[in-house]
């Protein structure tokens, strides 16, 4: 049993270097076969890489490009182009306005200075302006500063003792009404079109808002204006009468812008 | 051996000179693809440098993880959970992994030729 096993083992021993002497000598001939589907199924799946590779690398690349021009962002960009040229366009006008009415107040002077007739209407028209804010107020006037009430701790409704905007209405109108050329309200040239609102303590006059004290310039002659607010019963006596504190200084010289100054 | 480089080639030529529009939401998808075909291609090198390279294994492989990494993604998408991360943490350390290997079968092979000189 012994003597038969030993030399079985070294078949098998040998039999395997066989095998594989045998697997070496086979491959040659394979080779070519065995090469070429490997390296199929190799280009295969090198293809499939290399076209999911390019594929993402061409999808990033869109996405890069998309993102750096996204349609808001170049929306914006041309609104803003709009209004910065609109903005231009807007200085430019009135650039060119502010030179045309100078030419037309030279050939009104012209005229006037020609002919007598034409002086009354010069000043009508001069007038006219300074009542529209177009030129500026200049000249004697009056000021008169409306400043709420002292607290009063008997009353618990402030609305008792602050300024109100019907309170600066009455006093414009009669202004008006007394022949004021110019008026302005804490600096802020009024238009004939120009529009107050209570706003809480402040009122807003054409957007911008103002808090009390309120001063308001007119230019006007003095005497007529001042007389027409005292009248006994007339705008004094009723703010007065209405906690307003009201004080009324004559000047010399009232200044005021024209509205496209502002 | 020059023909795979050159079908890798080709393939990214294809893939950039292709003009399809995905929806973004499968943008993980392809990111998985990218890692599961790198991590086969590099796992079959590596097969051939140790001589245990097997071309069914290989291709099987590849479509097979690229399949499995796609459904993980899809159904981390459907649950709410970035099951996808999944994919490319494993794809991405097998990646080193076969990568340090190559790296060490090259170098073990280039000092056994200078040996032998």
């Amino acid at each position: 049993m012994k003597v038969v096993r030993r030399p079985k083992k070294g078949g098998n021993w040998k039999n395997k270097m066989m095998n594989s002497d045998n697997n070496n000598s086979k491959q040659p001939k394979q080779k070519s076969l065995l090469l070429s589907r490997k390296y199929i199924a190799l280009l295969i799946v090198c293809i499939i890489t290399g076209f999911i590779i390019g594929f993402s690398y061409n999808l990033s690349k869109d996405k890069r490009t998309l993102s750096s021009a996204s349609p808001q962002f170049e929306q914006e960009n041309q609104y803003r182009e709009d209004l910065i040229a609109k903005k231009e366009r807007n200085k430019e006008l009135a650039e060119e306005l502010a030179q045309l009415e100078d030419k037309i107040r030279a050939y009104e002077k012209q005229f006037s200075s020609n002919e007598a007739q034409y002086e009354q209407n010069r000043q009508d028209a001069e007038q006219l302006r300074l009542l529209l804010g177009l030129s500026a107020g200049v000249g004697p006037g009056i000021k008169i500063t409306l400043r709420d009430g002292d607290y009063n701790p008997n009353t618990t409704n402030p609305n008792e003792y602050i300024v109100h905007e019907s309170h600066i209405f009455k006093l414009l109108n009669e202004l008006k009404i007394a022949g004021a050329e110019g008026i302005s309200i804490n600096g802020q040239r009024l238009k004939p079109n120009s529009y107050i609102i209570c706003n809480g303590p402040v009122i807003t006059i054409d957007g911008q808002q103002y808090p009390a004290p309120f001063v308001v310039e007119a230019v006007g002659n003095q005497e007529v204006l001042v007389s027409s607010l005292e009248l006994s019963g007339g705008v004094f006596d009723q703010l007065i009468n209405e906690q307003i504190v009201v004080t009324v200084e004559k000047s010399d010289l009232i200044e005021m812008k024209t509205i496209s100054d502002e | 051996m020059w023909l795979p480089l050159l079908g890798l080639i080709f393939g990214v030529v294809l893939g950039i000179l292709t003009d399809i529009q995905i929806p973004s939401v499968y943008e993980n998808y392809l990111s998985i693809a990218v890692l599961a075909a790198l991590d086969t291609m590099v796992g079959g090198i590596r097969a051939q440098l140790q001589q245990v390279y097997d071309d069914k294994v290989f291709i099987s492989g590849f479509f097979f993880n690229i399949i499995l990494a796609a459904g993980l993604a899809f159904l981390g998408v459907h649950i709410g959970v970035d099951l996808y991360l999944a994919a490319i943490f494993a794809f991405g350390v097998r990646l080193f992994q076969n990568i340090a290997v190559i790296r060490r079968l090259i170098l073990t092979k280039f000092e056994n030729r200078k040996l032998n000189k």
